[in-house]
């Protein structure tokens, strides 16, 4: 059974049908690329799966529960997270800080807690620091924890980002170019580090890139979007070797 | 900001954060109290005042820093707190006393009518502040500040509208309960008189203790987080899992209660007439330098700024005319120059914090790289 239902999604500003029919499925532990060319809707897609936008028809489901209707933050708590395309992390505040705000949603803590610092809200605090710590430490980021996000070169805010989202403690992470703005030797240590994540936690990872090695080297499987619509669906060899996509997209590379 | 001191491996519940901060609330007042006493009349009136005005400061703090909303009608709430703390401790007293003259001493049993009065003054507030906190889910920024603004304009004029007060018990038993409550006897425009002068050095320095307790410790938390990350980047947070909409209300709601407590400081305190004008602009715009200047997000800030500003309104006492123009002058330099305030999100003590956590001080590379960040 597939883990992200995707069927029939659609949405339209005013007159421009901005995604149509997208249908996807993505398994336990999958790893799934979106390409297209640019303005073809794949941030739209996210954003639609993510609640930022309410389809105007099709359901996206998550283990069997319907995510369409939910506002952001209930589909946070349902497993899906996501990363910006433009990042947008907390910039004034701590490395450290970002990702325990994450974390937030997995913690019980009430009011009572915080004011009267119980033991229970001790013990929260202090899995979250430890967590955040740990995560920190996947992309060799702790020593940085007490810096503010806005101070982080940019590879590390879109490292950071990824780990922000990890630390929602997701079943499945949206990624918007993870590796926008990265140098070649970045791009493949990040393609190793998406790997990785998603083998230890278990995570299915759907993402959206441009770059075509990135894509080509980690992706199972691979929708092609354009004008909103899905143009192919495939292994990464049978999208490289579709002539609706090739004249699409891959052909300027040509 | 500064992480809390608890290390990942220690896992024994830390008993002094439990006790001591709390003791520390009673210990400040009585402190204030003993210490306050021995100082001449005009000292101690600018204590009171400072210490009104941090109450005041620090609780905007909650909404326009932490949460990152615009509100300028604070001293709405403020108002709204003194007018029902007054009601409160003014008929109450009337009706038993016959007089609405009060002991000054601590263990007077009218005294003890300040923190009831100051509680419930602060939960109608905070409701307020719930109804106020509502149009913040759908406006920001400036139609947010647009909305405060005309909920403390249509208090100060619903606040004219009401009826002469009762000054002596035959009047109160003449008029009646029912008529004293609709609408409420609280002196219309000519302001409400004679409120039991119950306020002292004690309660506003054990209010601003819990103030700034509570203010402090939901910053340092996973909740305070949470509010901090709507007003770095609401879309975000709300991807993140935080319920945005809920901790907009929630922030509107505590900031009202001390507001509203702070109003009944400021209605109790000594030589002060409570007016409808109280619940107005210019009041607003007071407290709202004061966070500014002191940083939005800082609670130390706040407090900072509260004592600074009052000490200078009392000094420049005499160029009462020119002093709106010297702080209307020093917010606009402020927001050329520093637009975060003073501290910005920071506390004081974090200006003295430059180094990272020791044990991720091994790599010369980093400790670099982060002495160069800050």
């Amino acid at each position: 059974m597939n883990l992200l239902n995707v069927d029939n999604l659609c949405i339209s500003f005013g007159g421009l049908k901005a995604v149509q029919n997208f249908c996807l499925d993505l398994r336990p532990g999958g790893l799934s690329g979106l390409i297209g060319p640019n303005g073809a809707g794949k941030t739209t897609v996210f954003n639609l799966l993510t609640g930022v936008y309410l389809p105007g028809e099709g359901s996206v489901k998550l283990n069997g529960t319907q995510l369409v209707g939910l506002a952001p933050w209930q589909i946070a708590r349902a497993g899906l997270s996501r990363t910006f395309q433009n990042i947008r992390l907390f910039p004034d505040l701590t490395v450290i800080d970002n990702l325990k705000i994450a974390m937030h949603l997995r913690g019980h803590h009430t009011l009572r807690d915080t004011l009267l610092r119980t033991f229970r809200f001790q013990r929260n605090e202090r899995k979250q620091t430890a967590h955040a710590l740990n995560l920190l430490d996947l992309f060799n980021l702790a020593g940085r924890a007490d810096d503010y996000a806005r101070n982080l070169p940019y590879g590390d805010q879109r490292r950071l980002e990824i780990l922000r989202a990890l630390a929602t403690d997701p079943k499945v992470i949206l990624l918007d170019e993870p590796a926008a703005g990265m140098n070649p030797a970045e791009k493949i240590e990040l393609a190793k580090s998406i790997r990785n994540i998603r083998d230890k936690f278990g995570l299915s990872v759907l993402l959206i890139e441009h770059d075509m090695a990135l894509v080509m080297e980690i992706c199972e499987q691979i929708t092609v979007l354009d004008y909103g619509q899905i143009i192919a669906t495939g292994t990464p060899l049978q999208v490289r070797q579709n002539p609706a996509v090739v004249k699409a997209y891959l052909g300027s590379n040509d | 900001m500064n992480q809390l001191p608890l290390k990942p491996g220690n896992t024994k519940g830390d008993w002094t954060s439990l006790i001591i901060p709390p003791a520390m609330v009673i210990v400040i007042g009585l402190l204030f109290h003993f210490a306050g006493g021995a100082l001449g009349a005009y000292p101690q009136r600018i204590l009171l005042d400072s210490g009104i005005m941090i109450v005041a400061a620090v609780s905007l703090t909650i909404v326009n820093g932490f949460t990152g909303q615009f509100s300028i009608g604070h001293a709405a709430f403020m108002a709204m707190g003194g007018y029902v703390s007054g009601f409160i401790t003014y008929y109450t007293l009337l009706r038993l006393t016959g007089t609405t003259q009060a002991e000054a001493t601590l263990i007077a049993p009218a005294q003890w009518l300040l923190p009831a009065s100051a509680l419930v003054a602060g939960i109608v507030s905070a409701a307020a502040g719930w109804f106020v906190g509502l149009p913040s889910l759908r406006l920001k920024g400036d139609y947010l500040a647009i909305v405060t603004l005309g909920f403390g304009e249509i208090l100060r004029v619903l606040l004219q509208q009401t009826d002469r007060q009762q000054f002596s018990s035959e009047e109160l038993a003449a008029a009646g309960w029912f008529g004293v409550i609709f609408p409420p006897d609280v002196g219309g425009s000519a302001g409400f008189e004679s409120i039991p002068k119950l306020t002292n050095l004690f309660w506003v320095y054990l209010f601003v203790a819990v103030t700034v307790l509570f203010a402090y410790r939901l910053k340092q938390s996973s909740y305070g987080r949470a509010m901090l990350s709507i007003r770095e980047d609401e879309v975000a947070a709300e991807a993140m899992g935080i319920n945005v909409t809920k901790l907009k209300v929630r922030a509107f709601m505590f900031a009202a209660f001390f507001a509203g407590i702070a109003g009944t400081l400021f209605a109790h305190q000594p030589g002060t007439l409570l007016r409808p004008q109280d619940a107005g602009f210019a009041r607003s715009f007071d407290v709202v330098m004061i966070v500014v200047l002191g940083g939005l997000g800082s609670v130390s800030g706040a407090v900072l700024a509260a004592i600074v500003i009052t000490v200078l309104n009392a000094f420049l006492v005499d160029l009462a005319q020119y002093r709106q123009i010297l702080f209307a002058l020093i917010l606009i330099l402020m927001m050329i120059f520093r637009p975060q305030g003073l501290l910005g999100l920071r506390e004081l003590w974090d200006l003295w914090r430059f180094t990272p956590r020791p044990e991720n001080n091994t790599d010369a590379d980093t400790k670099k790289t982060t002495e160069i960040a800050h």
